[in-house]
């Protein structure tokens, strides 16, 4: 007796390539090429070693952050106050240094600072059961509040010129905030694609109740996510922070959770949970920031940058649904 | 009979602890009484099956032996020990393993993945084994003959009836004395119904108790050694398979027989 499970081989075959498009990486890359192309026909450049290092920096801000967004969204979660969270774990860092901390010392205050912020986020939606989108749209708020009251709506400076060499210095020409965001990047990517606990995460995210039923601890989970999440913003806050020289009340906001969840969302990560790579949010978030500058260097108005951004944002999320629906529709 | 020991009815024909037992159990969800007073003994070596009409309190049963719901009253025995749960990995710990009605399966994972799910095999202490776990998947398929094309399948891709069989293999691969079954039929044919008879009469044959709810009729008679009939939240009746029939059985289900509660047998 047996059950032949999947399609037949040449069903298989064009499944495969069809999977293949449905990569989000493979459009992604493929855009990118597009849009890097046209602009180097208008403004050769473009490709200078230096532009193309700009737009890598500026990529890596919103890609640390959305490295734990991603994860945290993969497991069925989501953080609107990662643009608050950003500006607190910045000041808190840049606090910490005026007060005579060492700049060490700061930085893992910084951090902490955001950790518990995201906890914080967790415990409201566990224990309050307020939706993800409402608790930290609240905590959004109120961590925004908490930066002005902590700086009095001054920025925070000067910071010691050690912690400025770590955002603003580079190694063979490459700037360190890249090089920690390929750290942080490689270390999500580990963690989603070779540890037991990326599988989990995705079962959490891809059918919580079926994760219950597998005895997974669902509630230990969602925690670790959004501490996971506080912590990548809050660190993204310190390296901006040590970037600019100073402690910024306005470094974040509504714009850069609006950035990070989009980055995510183009980069792939499907918003209902369970599907996303890091690889898919690391092009998404290059892209983000190749249109950015593409558009200025072919001198198009600004406005365009939004729209453009926009239909991406919009074919990214219509095509997960195709992804989705083939996952999760009931065969019989 | 509220006071019944536990093993005094197993006594009456063999010396034997129960692999499983739950005694006087109930369960109210708000005001809903699911469950009034459910008395229940597996043995090693059984297929027991659970009938009853829509309802009756079956499911609720099964999930309060996977540890996902716990009862409100009674006792539920392991081995002749109290135990209490408290999630579904704990059932896993005290040796149960359980195909749910729903399957519990992610979609968006593999078939080698689901079958590991909450049992994933390491290397070191952090570190996935991606090769283990798609090679003990391959082998439960195969000693099970459940051809499947290929374990890196995602559960979504598949049809009703192969989720429903790689939901039964992930039991099996637990490698658990006690395993519970809930509708593992609803979805299959009649070839694929008689090839899941078959894995569980071999599973039984193999020394382990098997609980299994179901609303086939001809499956439970085929393959049953005993069956427990609910109905509205009791257990109305125990029978062994060989001392009744189906007339009797689906007059315990509808109420036309009125049961006695954990006699078993007459």
């Amino acid at each position: 007796m047996t059950l032949t499970a999947t399609p037949s081989a040449e069903a298989q075959k064009r499944f495969f390539s069809a999977e293949s498009l449905l990569r989000p990486e493979t459009t992604l890359v493929a855009v990118i090429v597009v849009i890097g192309a046209a602009t180097a026909l208008r403004n050769p450049n473009f490709l200078n070693v230096g532009n193309v290092t700009d737009i890598a920096r500026a990529a890596v801000m919103y890609f640390v952050m959305a490295c734990g967004a991603s994860l945290l969204m993969i497991g069925g979660g989501l953080d609107f106050s990662v643009g608050a969270v950003f500006t607190l774990g910045g000041i808190s860092a840049a606090l910490l240094m005026k007060l005579g901390v060492p700049f060490p010392l700061a930085i893992a205050g910084g951090i902490i600072i955001g950790i518990f912020a995201g906890y914080i986020n967790s415990k409201v939606i566990e224990r309050l059961h307020v939706p993800p989108i409402i608790a930290t749209l609240g905590t959004f708020f109120i961590y925004t509040g908490l930066c002005v009251q902590l700086t009095g709506g001054q920025d925070v400076v000067p910071l010691p010129r050690e912690f400025q060499a770590l955002g603003q210095g580079a190694v063979l020409g490459v700037p360190y905030v890249v090089l920690y965001a390929l750290v942080v990047g490689a270390i999500f990517w580990f963690m989603i694609e070779r540890t037991p606990f990326g599988i989990e995460v995705r079962a959490v995210g891809g059918n919580r109740k079926a994760a219950i039923a597998n005895g997974i601890k669902v509630n230990k989970i969602d925690t670790l996510l959004y501490v996971m999440e506080g912590g990548t913003a809050s660190l993204a806050g310190v390296i901006y922070a040590a970037r600019v020289g100073s402690g910024q009340v306005s470094a974040g906001g509504s714009g850069v959770t609006l950035s990070v969840v989009t980055a995510v969302l183009i980069g792939g990560v499907s918003l209902l949970g369970g599907l996303g790579s890091i690889t898919g949010v690391a092009v998404g978030a290059l892209l983000l920031s190749e249109i950015d500058n593409a558009l200025i260097m072919a001198a198009v108005p600004p406005q365009y940058n939004t729209i453009v951004v926009g239909f991406i944002l919009i074919a990214a999320v219509a095509i997960d649904h195709v992804r989705r629906e083939r996952l999760y529709r009931i065969r019989r | 009979m509220s006071t019944e020991p536990a093993g005094t009815i197993a006594g009456a024909f063999m010396k034997e602890v129960p692999a499983l037992a739950l005694q006087a159990v109930g369960k109210a969800f708000g005001q809903v009484k699911a469950l009034n007073r459910v008395d229940l003994e597996a043995f090693s070596g059984e297929n027991h099956f659970i009938v009853g009409d829509n309802g009756a309190g079956k499911s609720t049963t099964l999930k309060i032996l996977a540890g996902i719901h716990g009862a409100d009253t009674g006792n539920l025995l392991i081995a002749g020990r109290s135990v209490t749960m408290r999630d579904a990995s704990e059932a896993r710990r005290h040796g149960i393993a359980v195909v749910h009605q729903d399957l519990a399966l992610v979609e968006c994972l593999d078939v080698a993945t689901n079958m590991a799910l909450g049992d994933i095999p390491r290397r070191g202490r952090f570190m996935l084994d991606r090769r283990r776990m798609e090679a003990e998947a391959a082998d439960v398929l195969a000693d099970l003959k459940i051809r499947v094309a290929s374990v890196r399948t995602q559960i979504g891709l598949l049809s009703g009836g192969e989720r429903q069989i790689v939901a039964i293999a992930r039991a099996v691969r637990m490698n658990l004395p006690i395993m519970l079954l809930d509708e593992p039929t609803a979805a299959l044919g009649v070839r694929e119904t008689a090839h899941v008879g078959e894995i569980l009469n071999n599973l039984r044959n193999a020394g382990k108790a098997i609980i299994c709810i179901s609303h086939d009729l001809e499956f439970v008679f085929a393959h049953a050694d005993r069956i427990s009939v609910m109905r509205l939240g009791n257990t109305v009746a125990t029978r062994r398979r060989h001392d009744t029939n189906r007339d009797e059985i689906i007059g315990l289900i509808t109420g036309a027989i009125a049961g006695t509660g954990t006699e078993l047998l007459s």
